[in-house]
């Protein structure tokens, strides 16, 4: 038997890597269709309006293209996902600015939008409802309680309140939409895609063009990031793309233009979260009473199950016997919001921490030692209920992120002149854009903070036993290995992670493991690559399934599966073995009650960010983040540390410099000039170390990572511009314009 | 639709490539649709995002700011190009080793900026410390925005391939019609490439855009002034706010008046007391011109933080005195400088202060039939300029306030101050009261206090996508203040 290296726990190569630095990977734009024709959106105008007609210039000539409405739909005209609320195209009410009217498609680009340009809505405007505090439609509700939360707070020594602001973010994948459709010879159609979710697809193409689902096959084209900005959105644009395609018999294609992804996709849900935290001088925590209202947006899409994991996180990692959350999604008539990595756990989770970092200063508590104080151990139970068995590494994280970055010696050495000045000042002294300053009073303050966080990993509660994933292992007639298993690469290694496990599960050279295409005709359902659940979930799936195709073949050959696979195949024919989801062991949850076992396991993180705020201006330098990070037993320690850099530089963005503008139901900035994000200048160190406790209900080990990284370092970064300038920011972005006003705030006080 | 045109002749990847379509044509189209390399990928179609950067003669531009008739008779090459003889370029190689690609879709662009910060003399360079090369990787670089990596490990991979530190790896098979041409041009002779040769190209011609405007490049002035006085045409120069608004639907041109043959426009001279500036000087020539640098430095500075790589190499300040934008981040430093700008029609020259070109939002002191030729700024000697843009992000930023601020020292005290700034009023400005603030006073604590607070209610900024009034009210006092306090050494 030939000794083969165990795959899993090496950095073994990302497998698109190659075609994708010599441009030879094909993104959704770079196929060639012949004979396709271009689709284009008619889109509403208002927030809020009754469509009384589609009138069309009579000065174009309309035969030139086809014009579809909602009578043209040839299924429901939902797109179908939680709840069946959201139209393909408005057939009576408006409810957004950017809502889908109208499709159009032309023989090439350029008619077709000179059509749009010809088209107008004639409405009746109704009045919009643009603040969630104001609404009165709620789209989900939940109420979290543990012990008596009013008896305790009355009981603190101290309550400290205060309420948390965030707004949209976009999740600016750099490849926009994209969605081509071909009519199949034998009726139905063909989607080839930017997309997250091929079955979320399947489904809504179905529903929406009343097709028998065996006439429906969705390809996954390499795909230019996603985020959750390309789990459910995807759905509506192949359903467009479709009915244009199936009206006309010819292919099909629709691609925003970035103006377009930016107005008309989903972002990440605004929310205003509200703490009254109970606490008694000595550090105990004893109360934590909390109210989070998130921003839907018009639609359901996945609110309910975002809101979800926002309140499962709201209290952050800490052990307290008293606790209330209380949570609502509210209606309002702003574009929908929707997956973004991360998902509903960002604002939740930016809020808990920078309490916990107020609770500290007002205790005069390191907030390193406080957390030690309060977090998880093995055995403490969370506000639903749900005990800690294992894998439990909150003080493991929080010590390595303190300890590597040095934080306690950082927070000690500037106590003496916090707020003041710092490095400038000093002949000689260099800021942090390179430039040497010579004298003259403070410019810039150097400021740490920290913060902790969890993440329930895979689906939450039963959601996991309700999708019931398949993921498979053939043996092809050619005599190749393959994974069969629905799970997109999106950029974050799935492709890689999936053959290193399916190999040492079968004991084979990674290389020898081949991953089946995303196309719905050849793979199972095994869930949508969405909740970090790919490498923990559909992970283990396909290591159960190799290791049953391995005893099969062994068994037939008496021989190492490796050696032997080959003469089997030549022998017996292909062999195919897949694995259906059967649930965690001890896992129980209570939808009803919000009771029990909330996800199967937590990962959990520590950032400690480091900046310079520029005193005159508020312009804040992210100089370092280091984040600490347990996300199980680590597959690929480069795809992770990936995971790990990326994520922390959204949550920069998120922190500092993103912020989607809005008035009167629009988005201002609607534009990549405009909405900016972190360029490699703007970027910090990173530093990604990895704690690995492993999850034993699994074979590998893994639990969650890719969202995990997004979730706390805004607090960090807030935090860190409060010890460097006296200055409290409850709101995100803390954008410049933000920082500065705090600091005019803190001068005026002081003076 | 493309028949009766002149092809327009260039090479891509050392091949010779021609293709009949209109000179307005965006380069990045041409390479995807025309030439069917589809590595260059479109990501905002307006040079924010640098996914379609590629080399135009070594230079890192973005495809989709080139109007392709300013690539004619140039060399164009893509990341398709750049493995060579069946090896992967050492920065493909990197990427690979260092695991700096994750969705993919922003690496041929970032491979191209790296390579041009390659090529410009990075290779051959051995860093005693690590900080200033890392510092001048992520400047290469910072046109090209990703979204997965959090950068650092491109960052490494650029090292790497700079330090010679990069193993040699085969290039895969490829499936592209062209990514195996050789870039050395040295091999057996290739052929040439036509937009007939690319298999289905002529069957998708759906995806071409049929209304792109045409363009004439005149090689004399003369003959621009003759297209100019035609009508219908639109000046463009580095292409850099006409391609954008040509792609966003403003100010939309049947038909592009291409200035970038013309030598008239072009160098840096001094010329007696003056620093003479052609219109068609680009930032990435002002930051590495020696004229520049010894009587104009303020210039360099400012041109370090005008976009990135990719609009340096292309913006020209004659395109941005013509634009006239309010946020134009050379404007302020001209009027500060009491720049000149000489304006040229058929009628003959005349000259016109920068402090009188800009009468109103995004107009100028231009006739219609005229073109910016050159741009004048006095040699004032013992002049210190200090200037500062903040803008919504490190790079590639629009700006939030720009000011320039210049003056002499007379015996301590400010002499022949000009206090100029952008984004804080439909059109750059002169602060001019707060100028007679500082003219003759001594840099104390009181004088900068009062200019600051002058300033701060003397300029006319508005709320939009960027910042508020209140907060550019604030800012352009407190960076006044910092300026004096520097200037004062206190």
């Amino acid at each position: 038997m030939r000794p083969v290296p165990l795959a899993v726990g090496r950095s073994v190569p990302r497998r698109d890597a190659a075609a994708k630095v010599t441009g030879a990977a094909l993104y959704t734009d770079d196929l060639v269709v012949p004979g396709a024709w271009h689709g284009v959106t008619v889109r509403s105008a208002e927030p809020r309006a009754r469509l009384i007609a589609i009138e069309r210039d009579p000065a174009f000539d309309w035969s030139q293209v086809v014009f579809l409405t909602a009578a043209d739909i040839p299924g429901e005209n939902v797109v179908a996902l939680l709840t069946d609320d959201q139209p393909v195209l408005v057939a009576d009410e408006i409810r957004h600015v950017s809502e889908p009217v109208a499709l159009i498609a032309a023989p090439d680009i350029e008619t077709a939008r000179a059509a749009r340009d010809a088209t107008r809505l004639r409405t009746e405007p109704l009045p919009p409802v643009l603040d969630p505090l104001a609404s009165e439609r709620t789209i989900a509700r939940y109420e979290i309680v543990r012990g008596d939360v009013d008896t305790a707070l009355a009981a603190a020594d101290l309550v400290i309140e205060g309420t948390y602001r965030v707004g949209h973010q976009e999740q600016l994948y750099i490849e926009p939409q994209a969605m081509i459709a071909v009519p199949r010879p034998e009726g139905g159609v063909t989607i080839h895609g930017s997309l997250q979710c091929p079955y979320y697809v399947h489904t809504a193409l179905g529903r929406a063009l009343g097709l028998d689902p065996a006439r429906i096959v969705v390809i996954q084209e390499e795909t230019g990031g996603g985020f959750g900005g390309k789990e459910e959105f995807p759905s509506g644009l192949a359903i467009h793309a479709s009915m244009l395609a199936l009206r006309i018999g010819r292919p099909v294609r629709m691609v925003y233009d970035r103006h377009e992804d930016i107005v008309a996709t989903t972002k990440r849900h605004p929310a205003v979260v509200t703490h009254r935290t109970g606490v008694m001088r000595d550090g105990r925590l004893v109360a934590q009473d909390i109210d989070v209202v998130m921003d839907a947006g018009a639609y359901t899409t996945l609110s309910p199950v975002v809101l979800s994991r926002g309140a499962l996180h709201a209290g952050g990692p800490y052990l307290c016997a008293d606790v209330r959350i209380r949570a609502r999604a509210m209606a309002t008539n702003m574009p929908p919001n929707g997956a973004f990595r991360g998902f509903g756990a960002p604002q939740t989770e930016f809020a808990a921490e920078m309490q916990v970092n107020r609770i500290a200063e007002a205790l005069g508590i390191s907030p390193a030692a406080l957390r030690r104080r309060w977090a998880y151990r093995a055995g403490d139970a969370t506000p639903t209920g749900q005990v800690l068995k294992s894998s439990v590494a909150a003080v493991e994280v929080l010590d390595r992120a303190v300890e590597a970055s040095g934080f306690e010696q950082a927070r000690a050495a500037r106590s003496d002149h916090r707020g003041v000045a710092t490095f400038a000042g000093h002949e000689g002294a260099v800021a942090p854009d390179g430039v040497a300053v010579v004298g003259g009073g403070p410019r810039f303050a150097r400021g740490i903070g920290l913060a902790l966080g969890w993440h329930g990993a895979g689906f939450t509660g039963s959601g996991e036993a309700y999708l019931a994933s398949i993921a498979g292992v053939d043996l092809t007639a050619a005599g190749s290995i393959r994974v069969l298993t629905d799970s997109t690469e999106i950029g974050q290694g799935s492709r890689t992670v999936l053959a290193q496990l399916a190999a040492d599960a079968l004991g084979v050279p990674v290389d020898d493991v081949e991953v089946a295409p995303i196309d719905t005709s050849v793979v199972p359902n095994s869930g949508p690559t969405v909740a970090s659940r790919t490498t923990m979930i559909v992970g283990a799936l396909v290591m159960r399934a190799a290791e049953r195709l391995r005893a099969e073949v062994e068994a037939r050959t008496g021989r190492p599966f490796a050696d032997s696979y080959a003469a089997d195949v030549r022998a017996h024919g292909p062999a195919r073995v897949d694995e259906r989801f059967a649930g965690f062991p001890g896992i129980e949850w209570d939808a009803e009650r919000y009771r029990g076992d909330a996800y199967p396991c937590f990962s959990w993180a520590s950032a400690v960010a480091e900046v310079d705020v520029d005193l005159d201006t508020g312009e804040v330098a992210v100089r370092s983040v280091v984040q600490a990070v347990d996300a199980g037993r680590i597959v690929n320690p480069v795809l992770a540390a990936g995971q790990v850099e990326g994520g922390t530089l959204q949550a920069v963005g998120y922190a500092t410099i993103e912020e989607m503008k809005v008035a009167d139901g629009r988005f201002l900035n609607d534009r990549l000039a405009t909405y900016v994000i972190p360029t490699a200048l703007d970027a910090p160190r990173i530093d990604a170390l990895f704690v690995e406790a492993p999850f034993l209900d699994v074979p590998h080990g893994a639990k969650g990572l890719g969202e995990l990284p997004m979730d706390i370092p805004a607090a960090a970064v807030v935090t860190a511009i409060h010890d460097a300038t006296g200055a409290w920011i409850h709101d995100l972005p803390a954008t410049p314009e933000r920082v500065l006003a705090a600091i005019l705030a803190a001068e005026e006080a002081g003076a | 639709m493309t028949t009766g045109m002149e092809p327009i002749r260039f090479t891509v990847n050392g091949r010779p490539a021609a293709v009949a379509v209109p000179g307005g044509r965006r380069l990045l189209d041409v390479l995807r649709i025309d030439l069917g390399l589809t590595g260059s990928k479109e990501g905002c179609g307006e040079g924010e995002c640098g996914a379609c950067s590629v080399l135009l003669d070594g230079v890192v531009v973005n495809s989709c700011l080139v109007p392709v008739c300013q690539a004619a008779g140039h060399e164009v090459r893509t990341v398709e190009g750049l493995a060579a003889d069946g090896r992967l370029h050492p920065l493909q190689a990197a990427l690979l080793e260092t695991g700096g690609v994750q969705c993919g879709i922003c690496t041929p662009g970032m491979l191209m900026a790296g390579v041009a910060f390659l090529d410009a003399g990075a290779a051959g360079s051995t860093p005693a410390n690590v900080t200033p090369m890392d510092a001048a990787i992520r400047e290469a670089i910072s046109g090209n925005l990703c979204r997965c990596t959090g950068y650092a490990r491109i960052v490494e991979a650029i090292r790497l391939a700079a330090e010679g530190r990069v193993g040699a790896i085969a290039a895969p098979g490829s499936n592209g019609a062209m990514a195996a041409a050789p870039a050395d041009g040295m091999s057996a002779p290739v052929a040439p490439l036509h937009a007939t040769d690319v298999p289905g190209a002529e069957r998708d011609p759906g995806r071409a855009i049929s209304g792109d405007p045409g363009a004439d490049s005149p090689r004399t002035l003369a003959e621009a002034y003759a297209l100019l006085a035609e009508g219908g045409r639109r000046p463009l120069a580095g292409g850099t706010d006409a391609l954008v608004q040509q792609a966003a639907g403003v100010a939309r041109a049947s038909r592009f008046l291409d200035l970038s043959a013309l030598a008239e426009l072009r160098g840096i001279r001094l010329d007696g007391d003056a620093l003479i500036l052609g219109a068609s000087t680009t930032y990435a020539e002002l930051r590495r011109s020696p004229l520049v640098a010894e009587h104009a430095a303020v210039l360099a500075e400012l041109a370090a933080v005008v976009g990135a790589a990719q609009i340096q190499v292309r913006g020209t300040l004659g395109g941005n005195i013509a634009t006239a934008s309010p946020a134009g981040d050379s404007l302020p430093v001209l009027l500060a400088l009491d720049a000149e700008i000489v304006a040229g029609s058929p009628r003959g020259e005349r000259t016109i202060p920068a402090a009188a070109f800009f009468p109103a939002y995004r107009r100028t002191a231009l006739a219609a039939d005229e073109l910016v030729l050159r741009i004048r700024v006095p040699v004032v000697p013992h002049r210190t300029v200090a200037f500062r843009k903040v803008g919504t992000r490190r790079a590639q930023a629009i700006s939030v306030v720009v000011i320039a601020v210049a003056w002499h020292w007379d015996d301590g005290h400010w002499r022949d101050v000009r206090i100029a700034l952008g984004s804080v009023a439909p059109t750059p400005i002169r602060a001019r009261a707060t100028e007679a603030i500082l003219e003759g006073s001594a840099p104390t604590a009181e004088a900068a206090a009062l200019a600051a607070t002058t300033l701060a209610a003397e300029i006319a900024p508005i709320d939009d996508v960027r910042a508020t009034a209140e907060h550019r009210r604030a800012v352009a006092g407190r960076i006044l203040h910092r300026i004096i306090r520097d200037a004062a050494g206190w």
